[in-house]
């Protein structure tokens, strides 16, 4: 009886938690050498944090009944403007101190801002719909950073920030995990611990019950959406410290990734539903099951796409008949 | 020993070398062969999978491991994605290849990637993609002034060796197609007075993709009358002007030669909308890497010319002022005559 409580109050995160369990234990007996190596847990780990910030701030907007689909246009912008300055204060071979980067999380977070003001904007008073607002929105910076940058690569700036947040702490923790960690644990909080995550909670709900009982829903949704920038423009540091270049076009398959670890996870794309437990479960089992996939020399890298979508499918599925309401015993 | 002696025998044993290499088969090598008994894993990253220069060179790599029983395999990489690749080459970093053999999509990023794969002691073999810094060596077909020479020369012939033209590339900034385009462009100007670059636009990109290159020259075409001829460069380059030439019934009139796969370009080759198109095998060109692979775990000197114990990677030479730089001499012309015979 109370395991069937604890299952049922997160039901997302258990359900992914089993096919988890399976998927390693599958891989155990399959791959076991391979698969189970400390280097391989630390390059999955280094991996996922730059979608994995992108996922957690859309996650958000998605909770509102809206999407984000700017995250990786704002991620690129941020990394090549990030590169730019660098280059203009401190010399395409200069080197930099731990004031450029700070100056760089500095840049990420008005990135951010403006971008997350712009969309939210759009969205809540000019009552665009968050699909073709936030599109338009990262046509508009891929563009930008596409003539900005000529479309070529930045590779020759101070290589400092990248080198440092390419390094494991105690060979164990990389500093890309830390810094997804600080922003989920942000995020979580935020969610969970103050008035903004029943607002927004509410607002996904019923946006006319929202509206009505008194909330300031603009600023709700200017504060999601400019959480989402931040996020988005942080995992584009990412992005430019584990490839030590920023370019236009890094990354464009991560924003259908980003939907589908969300949906995965447990939040609902009508809104109002969403858990930080579950997105994350949903970030790790997705980078555990594409990373031993590819352990499978048989099996093409197609077939991910493939099974991407049939997870998806299931989840939904699985979420619509274990909520549906029972039929009224006779 | 007299000085015409020594010439005499030094000529004869240079024979006899080329004679052996030339016949070799890479299961004949000594270093494959040890390759093949330690185990050593090689793998292989295409650009894009699912494009047929690579599923060609697919074939190669899988070729060259059932001959000679060597671990080699070539990796599905998706559609073409500098991040994808990058990640894709971290992974194989961490499952602990013996060798990567890598067709870049994006210098930059990947070199960053292979900087790890060196610190971890893995064998890095390029292709296309002699700017890389992270790598032992880098094997490319032919030196890229030979081969960008080569297309001018096919576009020439066909152009009568008169008219504007400008040049195609995938990407403003991929490493060697734009080596050819400059090459292609400096022989012009040696050799053939009467045709001209198109100054407003002497560059385009065609994202490696046909539709774009179709849709970039209907464009050309139309904005610049006088124009008469695109050299490509990617092999989707020149069949994509080509389809653009047939649509609008230029045939005779606008020309275009470069790089093509034989088998998806044979009706536009007999149908003469296209003369001749420019190639080289990539099958052969993944067995290469591979072989060199296995040349470099095995401890063996690479010195110029090395021997790849394949066609046209018999004779590779240091690009000049490079010391990772391997070039070979494997290009081949395509036209209506013999693009039945190649089988791809």
């Amino acid at each position: 009886m109370n395991l069937k409580k604890i299952y049922s109050k997160n039901r997302e995160m258990y359900r992914l938690l089993g096919i988890m369990v399976l998927w390693l234990i599958f891989m155990a007996f399959t791959q076991s050498k391979k698969f189970y190596t400390g280097a391989n847990f630390l390059t999955m780990a280094g991996q996922f944090p730059e979608y994995g910030l992108m996922v957690i701030g859309g996650m958000l907007c998605m909770m509102t009944g809206g999407i984000d689909l700017s995250v990786v246009g704002s991620a690129n912008m941020a990394s090549i403007l990030c590169a730019l300055t660098a280059i203009r204060l401190y010399g395409a071979e200069g080197s930099m101190g731990a004031g450029g980067y700070i100056l760089f999380f500095v840049i990420a977070v008005i990135v951010g801002l403006v971008v997350g003001t712009a969309n939210g904007l759009l969205v809540a008073r000019v009552k665009v719909p968050p699909i073709l607002a936030t599109l338009g929105i990262n046509e508009l910076l891929t563009g930008l950073s596409v003539v900005m940058t000529g479309g070529a690569a930045i590779s020759k700036f101070p290589k400092e920030f990248c080198d440092a947040f390419s390094k494991n702490i105690g060979g164990l923790l990389p500093m890309r995990v830390l810094v997804f960690l600080i922003a989920a644990v942000v995020i979580w909080f935020m969610l969970e611990r103050t008035t903004y995550g029943t607002k927004l909670r509410l607002f996904g709900t019923n946006a006319h019950v929202a509206e009505f009982s008194g909330m300031n829903t603009t600023a709700l949704i200017l504060k999601t959406y400019i959480t989402s920038g931040i996020c988005a423009s942080i995992g584009g540091l990412m992005m430019l410290s584990s490839y030590a270049s920023a370019r236009a076009d890094y990354g464009s398959d991560y924003t259908m990734k980003a939907i589908l670890i969300m949906v995965l996870g447990g939040v609902s794309p009508n809104g109002g539903k969403g858990k930080m437990s579950g997105v994350i479960t949903a970030l790790v089992l997705l980078k555990l099951i594409e990373s031993g996939i590819r352990r499978f020399r048989s099996v093409s890298d197609y077939y991910v796409t493939l099974i991407w979508g049939a997870v998806l499918l299931l989840a939904l599925v699985l979420d619509y008949l274990s909520t549906r309401p029972k039929k009224a015993k006779a | 020993m007299n000085k015409k002696m020594f010439s005499v025998l030094m000529s004869t044993v240079m024979a006899a070398g080329l004679a052996v290499s030339a016949y070799a088969a890479p299961a004949d090598s000594e270093s494959v062969k040890k390759a093949a008994d330690e185990g050593w894993e090689i793998a292989v990253v295409p650009k894009d999978s699912t494009n047929p220069w690579f599923v060609r060179m697919k074939t190669g790599v899988d070729q060259f491991a059932s001959e000679t029983g060597v671990d080699c395999y070539q990796v599905d990489t998706g559609t073409i994605d500098a991040v994808a690749q990058a990640q894709q080459v971290k992974d194989l970093i961490a499952q602990g290849v013996d060798a990567i053999c890598v067709v870049p999509v994006d210098i930059e990023s990947m070199d960053s990637a292979l900087k790890e794969a060196k610190d971890a002691g893995i064998v890095v073999i390029a292709h296309e993609g002699a700017s890389l810094e992270n790598v032992d060596y880098d094997i490319e077909a032919f030196s890229n002034e030979g081969y960008g020479a080569f297309i001018m020369q096919n576009l020439a012939e066909a152009m009568g060796e008169e008219g504007v033209y400008t040049t195609m590339v995938a990407s403003l900034t991929n490493g060697s197609h734009n080596e050819w385009a400059d090459a292609g462009v400096a022989y012009q100007k040696e050799h053939y007075p009467n045709m001209t670059l198109l100054e407003e636009m002497p560059r385009v990109e065609s994202n490696d993709n046909g539709d774009d290159a179709y849709n970039k020259a209907k464009e050309l075409i139309k904005a610049y009358p006088d124009l008469k001829g695109i050299m490509g460069t990617s092999s989707f380059d020149a069949p994509g002007v080509a389809r653009a030439i047939q649509e609008l019934g230029l045939t005779d009139q606008f020309f275009t030669s470069g790089t093509g796969m034989p088998a998806d370009n044979a009706e536009l080759l007999k149908s003469g909308v296209v003369k001749s198109l420019t190639l080289w095998d990539p099958a052969i060109a993944g067995e290469a890497m591979v072989d060199l692979a296995c040349k470099v775990l095995a401890g063996e000197a690479i010195e110029a010319p090395v021997n790849l114990d394949v066609d046209g990677y018999t004779e590779m030479n240091w690009r000049e002022g490079s010391e990772t730089v391997l070039e070979g001499q494997g290009w081949i012309t395509i036209d209506a005559e013999n693009v039945d015979s190649f089988g791809f």
